[in-house]
């Protein structure tokens, strides 16, 4: 078990392994629909796993004029969700689960100080309930995925299993328009090309790191991407581009994917 | 995790590749290359698709290939509705060309997205999707682009529909009240006829040009945005002004003609069903709102100031 953990909350999960036992008590955040697939896919809840990490982000000032990286807030961002992260992974491991579904990833910001963000990471950890251990993580861990026990099911059913939430941060400055520049635009339908370019650029590194994750966690592909753009109480210009999505590896040894069947198609009658 | 993000090189030589690329019309070379390794195995594949969604696309032998985006940043100096229809337009084109160096046939799951940034007098045009490839297909020098969540694709090619593409239609008009038709204070339950007439004449100019856009790529369109704002302007030279401006952009299909059934003397009907499925009852596992309705929000550029229906 790692030692970072509080012995207090050692405690806690070692009560909480108990639950993989029939007399025992598991913890879950998951809806009834969400409760009845992740059993119809073969795994038991065994205990709600959470990492939390309030995070002092440094300063930066971005160049009036130009376009560039805050290097120092992606880096905040990346590594205050990666301890989040790691802390909620550290717990699943305590428990033996086989990995955590439905991760939710979000960021608070603390009222008296406008440098100080709650990062906390919260999901349910599972185990197989015929004990088969070919769902862990490359890394012989529990696997960590952002899908629902909807979406787990799913994934499954289309010979996937998750690896790992895989992230990439890129906190950007867009840069001001001088005047002259400003005026000489009055009057005309231009494309900005320097605001198109901020967002490639910003976009682009998002990508890329978000890639390149999945690609060290020997993943074939990624589910369920999303960029989300959001800013965190900075200055007007600058803005945080996040991808985030599910690894995935095919599940050659435990299901045959020839066995799946195709899904069937539903014309809603609701409006 | 990989720890702390790498930094990436010679900052400056970027940004002007990028300029550079937007100017000339061809994908930015680091886009480029990593679109280059994702088609050729050596990353990871990408997808904005749900799972549910990833194994319906697969079943109907489509492929994931990369997560692709387009921007156009555009000012609007002389025309705020021309400058609409030209980002997304522009957007568009540049979505094709990475979805062509990613060796698609077809961009699924198109989302229209804005940065609310609120630079004045400008609007990022931005459009997020899944290149993919249609197996047994060469890659398309003109790719499919289809604005309907995954699931709807697939629901659509099964009744042999096919969404093609995303046509627009822009108009706006200026109305002068040079003798008051619009001051009508005192008039009681009377029509404003003359905005009436104004606000109706740019509608339909708008979904005229919807429809001219649309011809060149298929034959209908579904799921419109509407997109209308009206504005009166006081000045004290020039009198009463009205400005109206319309936009409307919409996903076009290309859907075969119904034909008639024609019953044959053994009792059988020729004709091809519409939707080749018997409707059969289901229980949904959705928590929440279900997918199954196709009301998913596909666009957030606009904050509809429309209502539809009964009031």
């Amino acid at each position: 078990m790692p030692s970072d953990i509080p012995v207090h909350a050692r405690e806690r999960l070692k009560g909480l392994r108990s639950a993989a036992h029939s007399t025992g008590v598991f913890t879950s955040d998951f809806s009834v629909n969400e409760f009845l697939l992740v059993r119809k896919a073969g795994f038991e809840p065994i205990g709600l796993c959470m990492g939390t990490c309030v995070y002092h982000v440094g300063y930066q000032f971005g160049s009036w004029s130009k376009n560039q990286e805050m290097e120092v807030l992606s880096k905040a961002m990346y590594h205050a969700r990666e301890l989040a992260m790691v802390r909620m992974r550290a717990e699943a491991t305590a428990m033996g689960a086989d990995g955590i579904v439905g991760v939710k990833l979000t960021i608070k910001r603390l009222e008296w100080d406008q440098h100080l963000l709650e990062f906390i990471a919260i999901g349910t950890g599972v185990v197989h309930g015929e004990g088969r251990t070919g769902f862990r993580a490359h890394d012989g861990g529990p696997f960590t995925s952002d899908l629902s026990g909807q979406d787990f099911w799913s994934l499954l059913h289309a010979g996937y299993r998750p690896v790992e939430m895989v992230m990439g941060s890129c906190v950007y400055h867009v840069a001001h328009q001088g005047l002259l520049k400003g005026l000489s635009n009055i009057g005309q339908n231009v494309e900005l090309t320097n605001f198109s370019q901020a967002l490639y650029d910003a976009r682009e590194i998002a990508m890329e790191r978000m890639q390149n994750e999945a690609s060290e966690a020997g993943a074939e592909g990624v589910v369920g991407v999303d960029l989300h753009e959001g800013s965190h109480n900075w200055a007007p210009h600058v803005i945080e581009f996040f991808a985030i999505g599910t690894a995935v590896v095919p599940i050659s040894t435990e299901l045959d994917p020839a066995t799946i069947p195709d899904p069937q198609l539903v014309l809603s009658v609701n409006s | 995790m990989s720890g702390e993000p790498p930094v990436p090189m010679d900052h400056d030589a970027r940004v002007a590749d990028i300029q550079a690329a937007l100017r000339e019309g061809r994908v930015p070379s680091a886009t480029l290359a990593r679109l280059q390794a994702t088609r050729g195995g050596r990353l990871p594949w990408v997808a904005t698709l749900t799972p549910a969604e990833l194994l319906s696309v697969r079943s109907h032998g489509l492929r994931p290939i990369a997560a692709i985006a387009a921007t156009c940043w555009m000012h609007y100096g002389w025309s705020w509705t021309e400058g609409h229809a030209q980002g997304w337009k522009t957007a568009l084109t540049r979505l094709k060309g990475e979805a062509c160096i990613a060796g698609a046939n077809v961009v699924l799951d198109v989302k229209m997205r804005t940065i609310p940034l609120g630079i004045e007098n400008s609007m990022d045009f931005t459009l997020v999707g899944t290149a993919a490839r249609v197996e047994g297909l060469k890659p398309s020098d003109d790719p499919i682009v289809a604005t309907v969540p995954a699931l709807e694709f697939v629901k659509l090619l099964e009744a042999d529909i096919v969404p093609t593409g995303i046509a627009v239609g822009a108009q706006y008009d200026w109305l002068n009240d040079w003798y008051g038709n619009t001051s009508q204070t005192f008039a009681g339950n009377v029509e404003t006829s003359v905005l009436s007439q104004f606000w109706e004449r740019i509608r339909q100019r708008a979904h005229a040009e919807l429809r001219r856009n649309a011809a060149g790529l298929g034959n209908g369109v579904l799921a419109h945005v509407n997109f209308g704002q009206l504005f009166k302007i006081e000045t004290d030279n020039q009198g009463k002004r009205f400005l109206g401006r319309q936009i409307v952009v919409a996903t076009v299909v290309d859907a075969p003609k119904p034909t008639k059934p024609t019953n044959m003397p053994w009792g059988e009907s020729k004709a091809r069903p519409a939707v080749p499925h018997e409707i059969g009852m289901v229980v949904d596992m959705h928590a929440g709102r279900t997918p199954l309705t196709g009301h998913t929000r596909h666009h957030q550029s606009y904050a509809s100031n429309e209502r539809e229906g009964a009031i």
